[in-house]
């Protein structure tokens, strides 16, 4: 008997929004989360470049308890996003169900903070490490945690494939749902990487765009790194039905390949591949009806790259469809990218809005499909589709269908 | 060096979330509410705040055979003498 599964809560910690209402209003009348800030280190390391912090979580950070006050930034980001999806789900977890119920939460790099803050008192300050070091930067913290908090004892560990992670998170929750492993799954990625030392990393990349994110136009010139979590509950959905709950979408396809060619230049052939996966077994009536939130990084590879994919898997019907980087709006939350994506094309295909991809001033040659620039498009969507290429040549595709 | 005993009693007073008032000497180990976290953030503290290096291990109990933080600080105090 096939399984099929379905989204039945979302929560989303985003620069844009901390919760759904928040992060849609966001989405929907194209507002930016990039700011220029200073971070610092000790009281001579500073650096000041564009990036999109999530303020003001202060209290609802201290409200998450005891133990979660103690951990890295990204599991508390991870909980925020949790403890929503899963009240918006109305889940209940007992004991009986928590057997049954994943945890499959990831992170592109984990416990930044905690490394910088460590390093720079042992290097630089001759001090000891702190003795829940190991316990805060390790990457299953926010599956471990989440494990604890709500009881779930089903399959739980973190995916990390870079920008990759929150799609490959919730794609193989979905496959675990679906192959019988677990019943129910809280599926997502966290990010928090807003330290000196990671910026300064990133920095010597040389791919941080110079003001802000400006995918797809031809005057982009990198991305912006932002921080947040989104998190999904799948569940079966004979189990989801029956519990009277609020259906959102369905996991209609997953799709991940490796394009094993390059460790930063994305391949065609690879996102291509990723994405033709995801749409294996998916009908398309009507190509106008399709939205694919792009992993649009406003890099100079990827955008077109990206562009030339989206139309060899879709042919003539790459004019029709609708395509946004909602990364220009959040930033690049990294790990956490595909989780809060998702959420964006979720939300999309319910509300039939298209959230924009805004900073776009300059049409690229290269860059030759409907990019939704700079305002919501009103559209009725049967699909949305979420794409997430990272560094390494990691892909990972989920689309989403409307129940 | 701060004083043992009041440098201790101060430490668990921040981790007994079990505890309704100030810890004392009376005070049973069990009645702290100490968590898995706690326990290896007050080694950690006592150990800064008294620079003394404490033996544990984080494979046995940390208690052993004490009962109360009377208990403890007297183990406290012994290993601080030596």
């Amino acid at each position: 008997m096939t399984r099929n599964v379905v989204v039945t809560g979302m929560g989303v910690v985003s620069p844009i929004g901390a919760d759904i209402k928040a992060y849609w209003d966001g989405l929907s009348s194209g507002k930016s989360g990039v700011i220029r800030r200073e971070y610092t280190l000790g009281e001579n390391l500073s650096l000041t470049l564009p990036t999109a912090p999530v303020d003001g979580l202060e209290t609802r950070i201290a409200n998450l308890g005891r133990e979660l006050m103690r951990a890295d930034r990204f599991s508390q980001l991870a909980i925020l996003a949790a403890d929503e999806a899963i009240e918006n789900a109305g889940l209940e977890i007992d004991d009986e169900t928590g057997g049954r119920t994943a945890c499959i939460v990831g992170t592109g790099i984990g416990g930044q903070t905690t490394f910088d803050n460590g390093y720079h008192a042992m290097l630089l300050e001759g001090k000891r490490p702190h003795p829940l070091t190991i316990l805060k930067i390790i990457i299953n913290a926010p599956a471990s945690h989440m494990s604890i908090r709500y009881g779930a004892r089903g399959p739980a560990f973190a995916i990390s494939s870079a920008c990759a992670t929150g799609a490959h998170s919730i794609g193989v929750c979905a496959d675990l749902i679906r192959n019988g492993s677990a019943d129910v799954g809280l599926a997502g990625a966290s990010e928090a990487v807003l330290s000196y030392g990671s910026l300064a990393c990133w920095k010597a990349m040389h791919i941080l765009a110079g003001e802000t994110c400006r995918p797809f136009s031809k005057n982009r010139n990198g991305l912006v790194i932002g921080e947040g979590a989104g998190v999904l509950v799948l569940e079966e959905e004979e189990r989801a039905r029956k519990r009277g709950a609020n259906i959102l979408a369905r996991v209609a396809g997953f799709g991940m390949n490796a394009d094993g060619k390059d460790m930063i230049n994305p391949a065609v052939e690879g996102a291509a591949g990723a994405l033709s996966l995801a749409m294996d077994g998916v009908t398309v009536n009507d190509p106008h009806s399709v939205y694919v939130n792009a992993h649009g990084t406003g890099t100079l590879m990827n955008d077109p790259t990206e562009s030339k994919a989206i139309r060899s898997v879709f042919g003539a019907g790459a004019d029709e469809l609708i395509v946004s980087s909602t990364k220009s709006m959040h930033g690049h939350l990294l790990g956490a990218a595909g989780g809060i994506e998702s959420i964006a094309a979720i939300l999309a295909l319910r509300e039939g809005v298209v959230p924009p991809t805004i900073n776009y001033d300059e049409p690229d040659p290269d860059c030759d499909l409907n990019y939704a620039p700079n305002k919501a498009v009103e559209r009725k969507l049967d699909l949305a589709v979420s794409n997430s290429f990272a560094f390494g040549g990691l892909n990972a595709v989920v689309a989403f269908a409307k129940v | 060096m701060a004083e043992i005993e009041p440098t201790l009693l101060e430490i668990i007073k921040d981790h007994a979330v079990g505890l309704v008032g100030a810890p004392t000497r009376e005070t049973q180990i069990a009645d702290l509410g100490i968590d898995s976290f706690s326990i290896v953030e007050i080694i950690y503290e006592v150990e800064e705040k008294l620079s003394v290096e404490v033996p544990f291990n984080a494979n046995e109990n940390p208690f052993g055979e004490m009962k109360t933080v009377g208990d403890l600080i007297d183990a406290l105090t012994e290993l601080i003498g030596k």
